[in-house]
């Protein structure tokens, strides 16, 4: 039988390949298939990566800006956690008593899980710009909410996911859903949880910076001006700002991991 | 009824598909006595105390302890009192550290903010810490549970049924996992501790010669039925031999 799947496999693989091969025929093979411009814009590009401007001015509005990324990214990722964790628990069922209600609360708050990530931050934030206006709690909702869906997604799979013996044992001591929580589901998720969410904050991070092209300030918003001004001597620095960020972030994560898993 | 019957078990019977796990057991537990489950693989030594533990309801039959129907007692921390249990190492928390797995005992009583706050500020500290000292583990209080080992972890699952003090404890293979020198250790600790404390034990162990050594009384269970229920005294290698006995000899001494 397996033999079999596997033979399936690779005829598909055959399938797949040839379709891709087929389907380079129906390009137009010329000089106007590449901008000829293109080539020499690439080249400034890549020049300016090693030529960014650090002039005093640019230096002063690069670390401005990584602040309001970074409050943004915090803002969010703070308003996440909570609803992750309320919703996460619930949907993971473990509070529930019966069989019945175990299956209700995974499926109604799965579901609002499942609507808050369906939805990307950018289009959140082109609703709260368009509701709020230019404020930074568009920004921060704008996180929160896909954010808050897809870490209480992988909380409630992670609690669902702990071994059920401790928990029987916590049960048979006479311990009760919330104490079976606080003693057995969320001290052996605490770890992968706090990894995970730095993780996801590092994301977070660069969202906000892509977010802020929709207008709110911070180091995205920073990046599109120079870029409509060609200007990709500055485009690099506030790359590069954005780039610091996220390594120091991941260099925080790290120590935090290391001090957990002792 | 006397009154010093704590379990009574009147024809339990329990049935998984097309097998029969229990089929008709009855028997009577004095409070205080030591009581060892034996019997081959799959004789349901497991299924008879996970039924006792209310964790398996009985097809039939009732299970009264201390004369009150244990269908009754729906209250998990009521029950926590009357029937405390122990198995393999895996019944701890690891990430947890060891006073608090110890103070896990105590939930039933606790309500949610003092276990919340427990978890902070340890509470009844002395509670726990005199349990670990009487299980012979005073210097692994704060330690992370899962980097004790095998043998510890249970001296560990012993002091939280010391904290959680129940009248009856029920032990499902509590030593299977461990090397003959701790298991021993492990079943000397669990007779003691709860002959010093006046409790009632049923473990089911796979080895007869423990069950000979740390208890008083065996009840052999094969094929979901009583096979015998004596005093250790009077247990033979004749009945022993019998109880362990593949099926295919068994038919043939039957022809």
């Amino acid at each position: 039988m397996l033999s079999f799947d596997l033979h399936k496999r690779k005829l598909l693989t055959v399938f797949l390949l040839l379709i891709f091969i087929w389907s380079l025929l129906g390009i137009h093979w010329g000089p106007e298939l590449f901008h000829t411009g293109g080539m020499a814009t690439a080249g400034q590009v890549f020049a300016a990566m090693l030529q960014p401007d650090f002039s005093a001015e640019i230096v002063a509005l690069g670390i401005e800006s990584s602040w309001i990324t970074l409050a943004y990214a915090t803002a969010g990722m703070s308003l996440a956690l909570i609803l992750a964790l309320l919703f996460g628990i619930l949907g993971s069922g473990v509070l529930a008593s019966g069989k019945r209600s175990r299956t209700f609360m995974k499926g109604t708050f799965r579901g609002i899980l499942g609507f808050m990530r369906a939805i990307h931050e950018l289009v959140w934030a082109l609703f709260f710009v368009a509701s709020f206006g230019l404020s930074p709690f568009a920004a921060v909702f704008a996180l929160a909410i896909p954010y808050g869906g897809i870490l209480g997604r992988i909380f409630a799979d992670m609690l669902n996911d702990v071994p059920d013996e401790p928990i029987e044992a916590l049960r048979a001591s006479g311990a009760s859903r919330l104490q079976c929580l606080l003693y057995g589901y969320l001290p052996a998720v605490k770890a992968s949880m706090i990894s995970y969410s730095m993780y996801r904050f590092e994301c977070a991070v660069r969202s906000s910076a892509i977010m802020s092209f929709v207008g709110l300030g911070g180091l995205g918003y920073q990046i599109q001006l120079s870029l409509n001004d060609l200007n990709y001597h500055e485009v690099w620095s506030f790359m590069y700002f954005l780039i610091v960020l996220v390594v120091l972030i991941d260099g925080w994560s790290t120590m935090l991991r290391k001090r957990i898993s002792i | 009824m006397s009154k010093n019957n704590i379990i009574e078990v009147n024809q339990i019977s329990k049935h998984y598909e097309r097998k029969i796990a229990l089929s008709s057991l009855s028997f009577v537990v004095e409070k205080g006595e030591m009581v060892a489950l034996i019997g081959p693989s799959g004789a349901g030594k497991t299924t008879l105390l996970n039924t006792l533990a209310a964790i398996i309801e009985p097809d039939s039959g009732e299970i009264l302890i201390d004369g009150l129907d244990l269908r009754k007692i729906t209250n998990q921390k009521t029950r926590a009192r009357k029937i405390g249990i122990i198995r393999q190492q895996f019944d701890l928390v690891g990430q947890l550290a060891v006073i608090h797995n110890v103070l896990a005992g105590r939930l039933s009583e606790w309500g949610f903010v003092k276990s919340f706050i427990s978890l902070l500020f340890p509470q009844d500290k002395q509670t726990a810490i005199s349990a670990l000292e009487r299980v012979g583990l005073p210097d692994k209080t704060y330690e992370r549970t899962s980097k004790l080992s095998g043998g510890e972890q249970q001296r560990v699952a012993l002091a939280r049924l010391l904290v959680q003090r129940p009248e009856i404890i029920l032990a499902d293979e509590p030593v299977a996992s461990l090397d003959p020198a701790r298991a021993e250790d492990i079943l000397e600790t669990l007779t003691r501790l709860a002959r010093e404390e006046g409790q009632t034990v049923i473990a089911s162990l796979h080895s007869v010669e423990y069950a000979k050594r740390y208890f008083t009384r065996l009840i052999a269970l094969k094929n979901g039925e009583i096979l015998f229920d004596l005093p250790v005294e009077k247990v033979t290698d004749e009945l022993l031999k019998e109880l362990y006995q593949l099926k295919e000899l068994d038919q043939n001494a039957l022809v």
